[in-house]
């Protein structure tokens, strides 16, 4: 029987199809029906208008595609033979920046998403507080808006650089809400220190700990979440920077990956409309995103809850609670770093004598992001965004399902749609 | 004499002074020979300009008022940008037929002693209002989609460094006929040369 | 509108094509409990919310203040129902419609990609014919890409309060529009003496003149509400883009046009002749204080 349902709440709409077999999932689509026509509104506008108009695809990482168009152009400015010269301090704070966006949309997911979804399916419910959520969100959310002027929809990476010449009282003002996040972090989300939790061996530290992450982590254990939700045991990093490397990993065993076998196909679904797309590697899908990065980067908490409980939802969850600390402390050691006595801009070709392709890669809170632009004179000929939501929700056959069509088989409808929520759905980014 | 208000009585300083300076020179003509032309004494003339340098930055002032006050006549006109550019170039000539002393003082005197200028009458300080309304008309004439879209000055260079030099021939008699006989041949060559490519 | 003893006033926000930023934008709101504490928030894209989405699209509840987030699109369904029947039930019964952020207001960016069918809710770019032309009286536009989350939060604190709103032609609050972007900007001593900035990245200089800035010409008070609380597009280099105009996007957005080398634009209400007199005595003066890196600038007086 198919039963249709609609999900709101996760950045526009979706609806899955569900396809039931004696109680539980046999096989379901998604759909995503509306569609903005953000790559043709790029068509030959300048090239620089990319850095304004791309943010606008999504309002929760604007500043992932925002860093996506500046490699993109940087890129094709290389690809045309001009130099694109970054001083290390140009590529800290754009990295601090897009390490804060990721934070932002952790805590987001967390308190806005995860703990509700989980709610929805025990008893007594989770004491949901939102509004802690928004509230590191708005931290956050300052500490990148001292660089970038604003947080969502900032332009202020240009290619050559910054827009913005920061002080030692800026520096000193990031530093002070970084440290504002962790302790909100230590205080209201793990109950612990920062040190302590990022030295978890495994998920019986957890045990005695009481707070909104280890009640989390207890529901979850509780739900059998550990035994559900299985995609596909693959995973794909795509973004360069100082806390991902490209990778792609299969049974444990990593190789090196490369952008330039990212295969877009049209999504499957079952009597519906919808503008999504799927991202593949090669033809093969894999798993994007903070659960693929923290296993990809060794990180011993993931790794050991990994050995097993392999990728389910509980591993899915807990990856990402886990790149959220290690992102915090990496933000303060990003911003140590920081010379201000180096150049934040270094003037390039003027962009009308440009005319290349170029690709900007870029890890965004959900997984690979990537731009794709061919630039004559300087005006966009063509743009193509493929999204991390591409790689993890797309629709696909039965014969060969997405990350998400295959973690939501074999559970029961409620439990399928918590497990649809593990993967963080950005439903504007999917069909910009 | 009719009694002149204090302004009437200025600007008659001003033109006669135009006019020594044109017919002797800037440095050899004192403030007696200016004084005496306009029939006053020179302690009442120092009333009116404290000295011959604040004199001479106010003549300059009065040609760029002069000017600008004329484009912008044009300016403000319906006519087509080459008929303005005609327009231009035919007051600039008229002016130089008709008050030769006003060109030769900008020529001959502000553009080639600009150590007189130089406190208080520097870059636009006193020529604003003409150049803000070559400004203006070369705005227009980018907006209306007539002139090529180029730097203003280099715009700006050929166009009055255009007229400046006909002007000079005209005053050193080498030009064999009026400056009313090239009105046409000049606008045409301005238009050809600034006009959208 | 309400004595104390009045149920708090319910608010919808509902979404057409949008990318979510307003709505992320307000969540960045200082003291956000606060303020929803003083409503029934019946539906909002990721706040808890005391009604379903379906209830909604059902239109089988009013509500005291609509929100609309994102452009206007009268083929665009959410849950099956078209967003036309669904926007018309609740402006038809609400006191007050809100358009949050560009979209809403004009068409936006999301306008560009239809422009012959998208719209903002009231207006199409400045022009007064959206589809809520017969409710036009209670639309109020928080333009803005995004919008303020303090610009909204005004918005709504003075409906709760029972005050008037005064709006401009384009409907938008005078207390929050009649601020130019310019007004505040870190910059402004060197727009006064026109000290162009020679190049991104960097403190000193003004953006208006090459990089673009709109800001003179921008309906917004970003520079004086600042922007996270912290900064603003102009404090950090970024030029102004006039997102909060009708008609944003514009292009080229990163370089001014020029008429032979003559601003297109002038600061508003500013005649061009008076401008370019102004711009003409002062980049005369030089002053060295303006012209170097303030870093360098050691002397005090």
């Amino acid at each position: 029987m198919i039963t249709k349902q609609l999900i709101n709440q996760i950045e526009g709409e979706a609806t899955i199809s569900f396809d039931i077999k004696d109680g539980v999932v046999d096989f379901a689509t998604i759909a995503f029906p509306h569609f903005r026509g953000i790559e043709s509104i790029l068509k030959r506008k300048d090239a620089l208008d990319a850095l304004v108009i791309t943010p606008r695809v999504c309002g929760i990482c604007g500043h992932a595609h925002l860093m996506a168009t500046v490699r993109a152009i940087e890129d094709a400015y290389k690809n045309a033979g001009y130099r694109v010269e970054l001083s290390k301090k140009v590529e800290i704070i754009r990295e601090f920046t897009l390490v804060m966006e990721i934070i932002q949309n952790h805590f987001k997911w967390i308190y806005l998403t995860i703990i509700p979804e989980i709610s929805k399916l025990i008893k007594p419910n989770q004491k949901q507080t939102p509004l802690k959520g928004a509230y590191a969100a708005s931290i956050a959310s300052k500490a990148i808006a001292i660089f970038a002027g604003q947080w969502p929809h900032s332009s202020y990476m240009i290619p050559g650089g910054i827009t913005t010449d920061p002080t030692n009282v800026d520096i000193l003002k990031v530093e002070s809400y970084v440290d504002e996040l962790i302790n909100f972090f230590e205080k209201e989300s793990i109950g612990i220190s920062l040190e302590t939790f990022l030295s978890f061996k495994s998920n019986k530290n957890f045990g005695g700990l009481k707070s909104d992450i280890s009640f989390l982590e207890n529901n979850l254990m509780n739900l059998n979440m550990d035994k559900k939700g299985f995609a596909h045991d693959r995973f794909l990093v795509l973004g360069k920077h100082t806390f991902s490397k490209p990778l792609k990993i299969e049974q444990t065993y990593p190789t090196s990956s490369d952008v330039k076998y990212v295969n877009i196909t049209e999504a499957y679904s079952l009597n519906q409309v919808s503008y999504a797309k799927n991202a593949q590697y090669g033809d093969i899908f894999y798993e994007a995103g903070p659960l693929s990065r923290t296993i990809s980067n060794n990180l011993p908490i993931v790794k050991n809850i990994y050995r097993r409980s392999k990728d389910s939802a509980y591993t899915r969850v807990m990856s990402r609670i886990f790149e959220l600390a290690t992102l915090l402390q990496h933000a303060k050691n990003l911003l140590s770093k920081i010379d201000i006595s180096q150049k934040s801009y270094t003037q390039c070709m003027d962009i009308s004598k440009i005319t290349a392709k170029g690709i900007g890669v870029v890890e965004a809170p959900r997984g690979p992001l990537l731009h794709l632009t061919d630039i004559k004179d300087g005006v966009i000929q063509e743009y193509k965004i493929v999204t991390p939501t591409q790689f993890n929700i797309g629709s696909s056959t039965k014969e060969n399902p997405t990350p998400v069509q295959q973690a939501m088989r074999g559970t029961t409808k409620e439990e399928a749609l918590f497990i649809f929520r593990t993967f963080d759905v950005c439903s504007v980014c999917t069909t910009h | 004499m009719a009694r002149m208000t204090k302004e009437e009585r200025k600007t008659t300083i001003i033109s006669a002074a135009l006019q020594l300076f044109s017919e002797r020179g800037f440095y050899i003509t004192t403030i007696p020979d200016i004084a005496k032309k306009v029939g006053m004494s020179v302690g009442n003339f120092y009333n009116y300009f404290n000295s011959k340098d604040i004199l001479a930055k106010e003549l300059i002032i009065y040609i760029s008022e002069y000017l600008g006050r004329n484009i912008r006549v044009i300016n403000e006109k319906e006519s087509s940008t080459e008929e303005k550019i005609y327009e231009i170039v035919s007051m600039y000539f008229n002016m130089a037929d008709e008050e030769p002393e006003m060109i030769e003082y900008f020529l001959r005197v502000y553009l080639s002693n600009r150590e007189i200028f130089g406190d208080g009458c520097e870059g636009m300080l006193c020529v604003s209002p003409f150049v803000t309304e070559m400004m203006m008309f070369f705005n227009d004439g980018v907006e209306c989609g007539k002139l090529h879209n180029q730097d203003f000055f280099s715009a700006f260079g050929l166009f009055m460094g255009y007229l400046g030099g006909m002007v000079f021939l005209f005053g050193e008699k080498i030009l064999p006929e009026p400056l009313e006989w090239y009105k046409e041949s000049i606008s045409q060559n301005i238009y050809n040369a600034l006009k959208t490519r | 509108m309400h004595s104390k003893q009045d149920k708090k006033p319910s608010i919808i926000w509902f979404q057409g094509l949008t990318c979510n930023g307003n709505t992320h934008s307000f969540l960045n709101l200082e003291n956000l409990e606060k303020l929803l504490d003083k409503f029934e928030l019946l539906s909002h894209p990721t706040l808890p919310s005391t009604q379903d989405f379906k209830t909604i699209t059902d239109c089988t509840l009013i509500c005291d203040i609509f929100i609309f987030e994102g452009t206007y699109d009268p083929l665009m369904k959410r849950n099956n129902v078209l967003v036309s029947n669904i926007i018309e039930h609740y402006s038809k019964y609400a006191k007050y419609i809100i358009a949050a952020g560009s979209c809403a207001s004009f068409g936006g960016i999301f306008r560009s990609s239809a422009p012959q069918r998208n719209s903002g809710i009231l207006f199409v770019e400045q022009e007064k014919s959206g589809p809520l032309l017969s409710y036009e009286r209670k639309v109020i536009n928080i333009s803005g890409c995004p919008l303020h989350p303090q610009w909204l939060s005004y918005t709504l604190n003075m409906i709760e309060k029972g005050n008037n709103i005064e709006i401009d032609s384009l409907h938008r609050p005078i207390e929050l529009y009649s601020n130019l972007a310019h007004h505040g900007c870190t910059k402004n001593e060197y727009f006064e003496w026109k000290v162009d900035t020679e190049n991104f990245g960097e403190k000193e200089g003004c953006l208006f003149y090459k990089q673009g800035c709109r800001a003179p010409m921008t309906h917004a008070s970003c520079n004086k509400i600042l922007w996270n609380e912290v900064s603003s597009k102009t404090r950090v280099g970024t030029p102004c883009f006039g997102c909060t105009e009708p008609n944003f996007p514009r292009s080229n957005l990163f370089s001014t046009k020029t008429n032979m080398s003559i601003p297109e634009d002038v600061p508003l209400g500013v005649p061009k002749r008076n401008y370019l007199t102004i711009t003409g005595i002062a980049k005369t003066f030089h002053i060295k204080r303006l012209e170097g890196k303030l870093i360098d600038y050691k002397t005090t007086d």
